[in-house]
């Protein structure tokens, strides 16, 4: 299976780098991610979610089985690249949120110059209830992420 | 230990300090990284690259990098670099393929994603983002020849406020738009894009069909539904409610329904 982060094959050790490109963040800033998710996570009907950089690396995940963090944050993060290109080309300004129902549950993404927030929800998610949460926590996140 | 063996840990860990390898820039790079700090991250990759030009984990650090601030052309440049030092290294081929997907140039995707997944077939993120590129085909070779039912602009109303309503189909062709011309590939492009990608999220997510959108800008909000291989979408001020904002798209779909059966009666 090819690694999160670290190349396959020959690359890597040949040149003499045992580097791990999908470690965790230092503790107390991922502490504050997973916080950040997990009151998400809290809202009537969100049943877990990720937070993925624009290139789909996951950040943090509490998702459900079987679903993979992964393969979610590989479409998560191509669908967040549309909706942020999308809004530019159209000229409709800054990409915020976004909501996608089914007949059985939703999803939502949030955009930030960090990366997506993605929330899963089943048919209870209310986007009136859980967008504006969505929209406080990439604030929460940018701010806490800009402090150096 | 001996003096002159503390002296030599006490001189390798100064020279560390001040002369850090290039492994070392990388793994100091990647920790900004993990903090948002892309910016500072770029440059510690940037002199690590300088002292072993040949390294593939700096390039594609490099091209992560990039990719996080959004700097499409160095990111394809990384990742190209990338596969100089090894040819079929499977997250330079991804990340190529991503930038080929965002650009519109799903052929190119497919060929990266392909050939990531011939060395390695157990790659999920490149499985997936292949998969969904092979829905967007099946869509295309399923519409291509199917008649279009034309939709008489006369038959829509529009809500007040509302504008660019578009009925797509899922292979991008446009069935009824009412905006600027040079617009309307744009925006069928975009819609039936987002609809195709949220598609596939929310089936890998086991959530079934994708019914219906919001996407919420600052400026205003797209509200669209989809069904039986069609897309419409409609773009409201931002700050509109989303019951009116559903209420809207609503009478637009039915109109668009009533239409299309008149144009083809």
């Amino acid at each position: 299976m090819a690694d999160r982060r670290v190349p396959s094959g020959k690359a890597g050790p040949e040149a003499g780098e045992a580097l791990h490109l999908g470690g965790p963040p230092p503790p107390s800033r991922a502490q504050q991610v997973r916080e950040i998710l997990g009151k998400l996570g809290q809202l009537a009907g969100v049943r877990g979610g990720l937070i993925v950089t624009p290139d789909g690396f996951v950040i943090t995940a509490d998702l459900p089985p079987p679903i993979s963090a992964e393969e979610l944050a590989a479409l998560g993060a191509t669908l967040g690249r549309e909706l942020e290109l999308g809004m530019d080309r159209l000229a409709r300004g800054t990409f915020r949120t976004a909501f996608f129902s089914t007949d059985g549950g939703a999803i939502f993404l949030g955009g930030s110059p960090i990366g997506f927030v993605i929330l899963l929800g089943d048919a209870g998610a209310e986007p009136a209830a859980v967008s504006p949460a969505l929209q406080e926590a990439v604030a929460r996140l940018e701010g806490f992420w800009k402090v150096q | 230990m001996g003096l002159g063996a503390l002296l030599e840990r006490v001189l390798s860990s100064f020279l560390t300090a001040r002369f850090p390898s290039a492994a070392e820039l990388f793994r100091r790079a990647d920790r900004l990284r993990h903090e948002g700090r892309y910016r500072e991250a770029i440059r510690l990759v940037d002199e690590g690259l300088r002292r072993t030009p040949d390294s593939a984990t700096g390039h594609l650090l490099a091209g992560y990098l990039h990719l996080a601030v959004r700097e499409v052309q160095p990111a394809r440049e990384a990742f190209q670099n990338a596969l100089t030092v090894d040819p079929n290294h499977p997250r330079a081929l991804l990340g190529l393929a991503r930038i080929a997907i965002e650009g519109g140039d799903p052929d190119a995707g497919r060929s990266a994603l392909e050939r990531a997944l011939l060395y390695h077939p157990d790659f999920p993120e490149a499985r997936v983002l292949e998969k969904m590129l092979a829905v967007r085909g099946a869509v295309q070779s399923n519409l291509a020849g199917a008649p279009t039912r034309p939709v008489r602009p006369g038959g829509i109303r529009l809500a007040r406020e509302g504008r660019d309503p578009i009925l797509a189909r899922l292979d991008g062709s446009v069935v009824f738009a009412q905006c600027d011309e040079d617009q309307k590939p744009v925006l069928a492009q975009h819609v039936t894009q987002v609809v195709r990608i949220a598609s596939a999220t929310l089936a890998r997510a086991g959530l079934g069909a994708l019914r219906r959108g919001i996407i919420e800008g600052a400026q205003a909000s797209t509200y669209l539904q989809t069904d039986v291989g069609l897309v419409l979408a409609l773009t409201l001020p931002s700050g509109t409610s989303i019951a009116d904002g559903w209420s809207a798209l609503g009478r637009l779909w039915a109109d668009k329904a009533k239409a299309a059966t008149e144009s083809g009666g």
